[in-house]
């Protein structure tokens, strides 16, 4: 994946959503886009032309969860590299979002070295 | 109130003795016998009373418990909304302040850093006596450049960077407020459950466990309350996606 990668980070916390986006900037992506929750995510993911894509899980509206579930059962979006960042950190949820075929899970709070590691594993899977 | 017993049982014994003692005109045995009939009859009537007092007592309490309960309903709780919302209000702007003047210090950072490198390398060829006099000359007036915004943008970091250290006042703030609310949820919960107790509600159900609703989300992990195993670092995750072959 080149510098160009774009992203779509999902969170309800407009914060979060920028210490994200300040963190992809460090590493050299600029291409960022927003969204508060997967209900407005979905249309986003749907329009095309995102290549990555950072969730949240706990969300009003669209959970991060059920977005991952809608992205893999979109044909057009099904191999789409999804990482969850979130601060549910439960056995059993992280084996859930698993199952639902996340691609990376990082929780919170989480270091930039954590974000990068995971990021580029995940890229480099998507290759 | 009193269990209601036969009257007939409770008293027969005694009228008989009471008659008996009327027909052999014995005044001390009649005398007797009355003085005992009236006393079970104080006892039962005091027993009574004890009980109605009870009764009244429980009212009361449960009617000032839930003259309480009302008003912690209808004013308390909304205030603590509002004063949560307010909670929520200013750590995002806290966070956003200080979002801001660490983006606003990033950029003079980097120059210094990349102005500095730049200048050093020229500066070892001087120590060195390997500089060519026309980038000696450079340097010089690169230098010049260099110090005063350097300065700049030094004391703009150093300022952005006291600024930062204020806006984390909002934690006393808001603290004082959540501090508030917990005082209030407690005294919520002491209510409740002095009406749970008056009533005797000893067969309410129990609540399901958290982990019975799938994809349900709990926020992050608060010590002593999130029941279940937990992952406590990065590290946990990691290994338990790896047992699962990610």
């Amino acid at each position: 994946m080149s510098k160009n990668t774009k992203f779509l980070v999902v969170d309800d916390f407009s914060t979060m959503r920028r210490i994200i986006k300040n963190l992809l900037h460090d590493l050299g992506y600029q291409n960022v886009v927003e969204a508060d929750d997967g209900k407005t995510a979905l249309p986003v993911l749907q329009a095309g032309g995102i290549d990555v894509l950072i969730t949240d899980w706990n969300m009003p509206g669209m959970p991060g969860l059920e977005l991952l579930k809608a992205v893999r059962s979109d044909e057009k979006l099904a191999r789409m590299p999804v990482l969850m960042l979130t601060a549910e950190a439960k056995r059993e949820q992280i084996i859930e979002a698993a199952q639902a075929g996340v691609s990376g899970y990082v929780i919170k709070p989480f270091t930039a070295e954590t974000l990068k590691e995971k990021l580029d594993k995940i890229l480099a899977a998507g290759k | 109130m009193q269990q209601p017993v036969d009257f007939k049982a409770q008293y027969s014994a005694r009228v008989e003795a009471l008659r008996k003692a009327f027909d052999r005109g014995d005044e001390a045995a009649f005398l007797a016998v009355l003085d005992e009939l009236l006393h079970t009859r104080k006892a039962a009537l005091l027993a009574d009373l004890r009980s109605l007092t009870g009764t009244l007592k429980f009212a009361l309490e449960r009617f000032s418990l839930e003259a309480h309960l009302a008003d912690l309903a209808e004013n308390e709780i909304p205030d603590a909304r509002l004063r949560l919302a307010h909670v929520l209000e200013m750590t995002n702007e806290a966070a956003h302040r200080t979002l801001d003047l660490v983006e606003q210090s990033g950029p003079p950072a980097e120059r210094t850093s990349k102005t500095a490198e730049e200048l050093n390398r020229s500066w070892k060829l001087f120590r060195s006596r390997k500089i060519a006099p026309r980038e000696f000359k450079e340097m010089v007036k690169r230098m010049d450049r260099f110090l005063p915004v350097a300065r700049s943008d030094a004391e703009l970091i150093r300022r952005n960077l006291a600024e930062v250290l204020l806006t984390q006042g909002y934690q006393d703030l808001t603290g004082q407020i959540i501090r508030g609310v917990m005082q209030l949820v407690q005294e919520l919960e002491s209510t409740l459950a002095k009406l749970v107790r008056l009533a005797g509600s000893e067969n309410a159900t129990p609540r399901a466990s958290e982990a019975e609703v799938p994809g349900r989300a709990f926020g992050p992990a608060v010590p002593g309350v999130t029941q279940g195993k937990v992952a406590t670092g990065q590290q946990d995750v990691d290994d338990l996606l790896s047992d699962l072959g990610m």
